[in-house]
């Protein structure tokens, strides 16, 4: 026993005379440029891995990494565990890469850990959803919460004719940024929609099925609804599943935020009538073009415009790069797309 | 005799695991980028507090061959009280702190009842306990509040460091050795032991099971208290979701450490050496240029492949001699039995 | 009466939501949202049956929730590869039976403690898939929805399919000596031995049923949408495991029956939707969940308690 704890003991004593106070190739880029010769290091986190919305992300990235001659890491939590996203961009900070670009789960949690990167001069930026505008240079600006919520309860009032029943299918209770977009939809409901009614809202766990099977439970608990707004990307098909297999195509409308390829279908055959997204290939390089550049202090704050490759220019408001309008797939156009 | 085959087993077993985050440590030494700095050892090790908290209090447990799956639900709960206690009650965090240990105990107490009082399985009760846990924490936040901007003094818990060692390191090496010698020094680690290895013999030699049984799930319950105030200090954030699948890890660290889930055998030691080997594991995956970017799911596929692996490396001696034909006193298929 | 307490009593417990859920909302039982409800939840009924088998075997597996993944994308990579239907079934059956001999082999061959076992080939399968499929949807092509019939026909296959599985396997465990072998395993291992039994064969056995029904279950979900989400099965394990032990399955091995899974399985199916009947706001849901489990247990242990003074 005792000659086991010794060994335990030597062993931590070996590994931390061992650590190097600060590795040669440790210390992140200094801010205004990479030293000539090294390679840059992106690193972009999405909220989850194998979400198929951030894996078009991360076409669009590898894109743009491949066209600047940068490294690009790719890595996030498996589970919805928000503060694994700190834990892996404090490993980050020690790998020493020199920009990270992430997407935030918990806007104040995964800032504490933004700033340590910013201390250490790491440039951050985020996309897909922001964190504190204190924790990152800029934010690659693909549509605001306030957007997102705007522009589903805004279709939702259009599709029912501004009156009528609705419920939202969410993925869990707990996700920061769908909370924050109901607030924004109901916001918009009170302001512009009195006669629109949300009656009832349902998570799904981020699982078509089971979204499949609450859409069901909800189109029969509530038979005056008129319309099913899905804020998750699983849910959007699995709602308009179940509103054709009640019966109910046409009838009960279905919009939320999803990928073209997983709706295809249902908006071809009009059981889904929109699905409200960005382009998530342009956003993906973007958002590596902007990080990089300004790794590079080509891109810095107070622009107007930033110039990204073949995507051409984009608008800067502020530190918010903006991708542009959210957009609506219908059956008109959906067949342009393939993400 | 049946007492000393398990010890050597177990004491081999440890040595395997040794070896294992040896060459763990010396692999990613060598290949992966500036895995040997101080700064990436404080955060492996600031990374794995939680976890270890849990893990140091799950290896009692399932000595005594029972096993927790409500630590995880718990340690969401009680960071979801504590932030309660703080904000809405006004409490100073010391006494909010101090208020959520107890009642993180009382959840553990309450486990205890049901198991110790009306026999009923621990798996079945803690599977239970699992979903209630959990679901009081959505319940008093309705899944969406969340508790932020605590005190620096609060934070410091989680995000500073006391003579270059993170504080919370400091914390938990005080338990990891009051743990080991609660199990490996006191009548009380030997009584756990005898449980776990037959609890019915325990009970005629006169030991009161039902108080040590307790004893051993209000210490983990306890732990989740003390795991959720660190939790919160490191994030920054309190809410329903924290904590999610972290008995899941918690019981991989405590078998891969070498307790065995029938009771009986197992070493604090071995379960450090567990977390420790899962903790490099995932962090040097994350500093290897070939896995940098599939890091979180191969740390994921890695660590099941390596608990087989182990085990399966640990039952060979024993498998090959019944081969060879001579009978073992033990059953040929092992149950869970008492989980 | 008192053989079948549990049973009955679980039985009883659902009857009551099922009666509060008509005068207050009859909607529950409008017969089409009803259909479907039950056909979704077919393909549960039946990695429940199959943990129940595990469960009376004194083992349990963790790892179905991850191999009805790993079945579901294969089989719907196969059928999206244009290949018959058949052969994605047999497929995913087969890849089942397969997952499922290696966590048999692990725990009868290799010795090893079968929540350990199924908890690392849980992870590998998830993480496994996670890395090839990236959560991308496989979009099938027309004619595997349904098995290509009209909706009703494949919900008539998919509730058949569970009704059989439930059928073959309460027969079996009550008539059929490899039924009553089961038992005994699970009852006192070495004791089956000595009847000359041979306990690891029957483990073995039962895990590679297993997964093969979970097998079969992942083309039973598979064919009611045009599509496969790589994330199925998440906690399909815990439902499962919970719908096992509320239906009166003894952890402890050896004693149980598929009636009681089916009670129980139902009596937790019911509750969710029935929150939203009866209008429970959903953060209710989890706490209600696992009150509910442990209510049914507690009712158990009491009354054994009782039984034994």
């Amino acid at each position: 026993m005792f000659r086991f704890l010794a060994l335990t003991l030597g062993l931590g004593l070996v590994m931390l005379t061992g650590c190097n106070k600060s590795g040669p190739d440790s210390a992140a880029a200094p801010a205004g440029g990479a030293p000539a010769g090294k390679r840059l290091t992106v690193a972009l986190m999405p909220k989850s891995k194998g979400n198929a919305y951030f894996v078009s992300c991360k076409q669009g990235a590898e894109q743009a990494a491949k066209d600047l001659g940068v490294e690009l890491i790719f890595d996030g939590p498996v589970n919805p565990d928000p503060a694994k996203q700190n834990e892996i961009i404090e490993n980050w900070i020690t790998l020493g890469v020199d920009v990270i670009a992430a997407a935030c789960e918990n806007k104040d949690g995964i800032s504490t850990a933004l700033k340590k990167a910013r201390d250490k001069g790491i440039k951050v930026v985020t996309y897909d959803s922001d964190a504190n505008p204190d924790a990152r240079d800029f934010f690659v600006n693909q549509a605001t919460p306030e957007d997102i919520g705007n522009a589903l309860m805004d279709e939702a009032a259009r599709l029912c004719g501004n009156e009528g029943e609705f419920a939202i299918i969410t993925a869990s209770l707990t996700a920061q940024n769908m909370i924050e977009w109901q607030k924004f939809i109901e916001a918009r409901r009170v302001a512009k929609y009195p006669g629109m009614k949300m009656v009832a809202l349902r998570p799904c766990d981020d699982l078509k099925d089971k979204a499949q099977s609450e859409a069901t439970t909800l189109l029969s608990a509530y038979p005056n609804l008129k319309l099913l707004m899905n804020i998750c990307s699983p849910a959007v098909p699995g709602a308009a599943e179940a509103v054709k297999q009640a019966g109910k195509a046409g009838k009960v409308k279905v919009i939320g935020l999803g990928l073209p390829n997983e709706n295809r279908r249902y908006v071809k055959d009009g059981a889904t009538d929109t699905v409200i997204l960005w382009k998530t290939v342009d956003l993906g390089y973007l958002t590596v073009q902007s990080a990089v550049a300004l790794a590079k202090g080509e891109l810095k704050a107070g622009a107007t415009s930033f110039h990204s490759g073949k995507l051409g220019d984009f608008k800067i408001a502020g530190d918010n790069i903006l991708l542009g309008e959210p957009f609506k797939f219908t059956k008109d156009n959906i067949d342009q797309f393939d993400f | 005799m049946s007492f000393r085959f398990p010890k050597s087993a177990v004491l081999r077993h440890e040595a395997i695991l040794l070896l294992v985050l040896v060459l763990e440590v010396v692999f990613f030494r060598v290949a992966g980028r500036n895995f040997g700095t101080v700064d990436n050892v404080a955060n492996i090790v600031r990374h794995s507090v939680e976890i270890g908290l849990l893990a140091l209090v799950m290896m009692p447990v399932i000595l005594t061959g029972g096993i927790d799956l409500s630590v995880g639900s718990l340690l969401g709960l009680c960071a979801v009280l504590f932030g309660k206690l703080w904000r809405d009650a006004g409490l100073p965090w010391e006494v909010a702190a101090l208020t959520t240990l107890g009642l993180g105990a009382l959840a553990g107490g309450f486990n205890a009842a049901l198991i110790t009082g009306l026999r009923l399985p621990p798996l079945i009760v803690t599977l239970g306990t699992y979903s209630l846990f959990r679901g009081l924490a959505e319940a008093i936040t309705h899944g969406t509040d969340a508790f932020t901007r605590f005190p620096e003094t609060f934070l410091f818990l989680g995000t500073g460091r006391i003579a270059g060692v993170p504080t919370q390191a400091w914390i938990f090496v005080v338990l990891a050795i009051a743990v080991w010698l609660l199990v490996h020094r006191t009548t009380f680690g030997r009584s756990w032991r005898a449980i776990g290895f037959s609890p019915e013999g325990a009970r005629y030699a006169g030991l009161s099971v039902g108080r040590r049984l307790t004893f051993a799930y209000v210490l983990a319950g306890l732990m989740a208290g003390l795991a959720a105030i660190t939790y919160t200090a490191r994030f920054g954030t309190a809410k329903a979701d924290a904590g999610t699948g972290y008995e899941l890890a918690a019981i991989t660290a405590v078998v891969l450490g070498g307790t065995s889930i029938f009771g009986g055998v197992g070493s604090v030691h071995g379960t450090l050496l567990g977390v420790a080997a899962i903790a490099v594991l995932s962090n040097g995956l994350s500093r290897l240029p070939a896995t940098m970017s599939n890091a979180a799911e191969l740390s994921g596929l890695l660590t099941g492949v390596l608990l087989i692996v182990a085990l399966a490396g640990g039952a060979l001696p024993g498998w090959i001699a019944a081969r060879r034909g001579r009978r073992n006193a033990t059953p040929s298929v092992p149950a869970t039995s008492g989980v | 009466m008192k053989r079948h307490f549990r049973e009955l009593s679980v039985t009883g417990a659902l009857l009551l939501l099922l009666l509060s859920l008509a005068i207050f909302a009859p909607n529950f039982f409008e017969p089409q949202p009803l259909l479907s409800r039950l056909t979704a939840a077919a393909p549960k009924l039946v990695v429940a049956c199959g943990i129940a088998l595990v469960i009376l075997c004194r083992q349990i597996d963790i790892s179905v929730g991850s191999l009805f993944a790993v079945c579901s994308v294969s089989a719907g990579l196969l059928a999206a590869a244009k290949l018959p239907l058949p052969v994605a079934v047999i497929a995913s059956v087969t890849l089942g039976a397969v997952g499922g001999a290696l966590n048999g082999a692990l725990v009868a061959g290799v010795g090893l403690p079968s929540i350990v076992v199924t908890l690392a080939t849980m992870v590998t399968w998830r993480e496994g898939l996670r890395l090839t499929q990236q959560g991308v949807f496989v979009n099938l092509p027309d004619g595997v929805q349904w098995f290509g019939l009209p909706m009703a026909a494949g919900q008539g296959i998919v509730c058949g399919l569970a009704l059989a599985v439930l059928l073959a396997l309460a027969y079996a465990l009550r008539f059929l000596s490899v039924g009553r072998f089961v038992y005994a395993v699970g009852s006192d291992a070495e004791a089956a031995r000595l009847a000359g039994i041979r306990p690891r064969l029957v483990t073995f056995g039962v895990f590679v049923l297993l997964g093969a029904l979970t097998g079969l279950a992942a083309v039973m979900n598979l064919v009611q949408s045009p599509q496969v989400d790589p994330g199925t099965g998440r906690m399909l394990e815990l439902e499962a495991i919970a719908a096992v032990v509320v239906g009166g399955v003894a952890v402890s091995g050896g004693r149980g029956n598929v009636w009681g899974v089916l009670a129980g399985f139902l009596l937790l199916a019911c509750i969710t939707p029935a929150l939203t009947y009866l209008d429970v706001k959903p953060y209710w849901d989890k706490a209600i969940q696992g009150a509910v489990i442990l209510l049914a247990i507690v009712a158990d242990g009491v009354r054994r308690r009782k039984l034994n003074r």
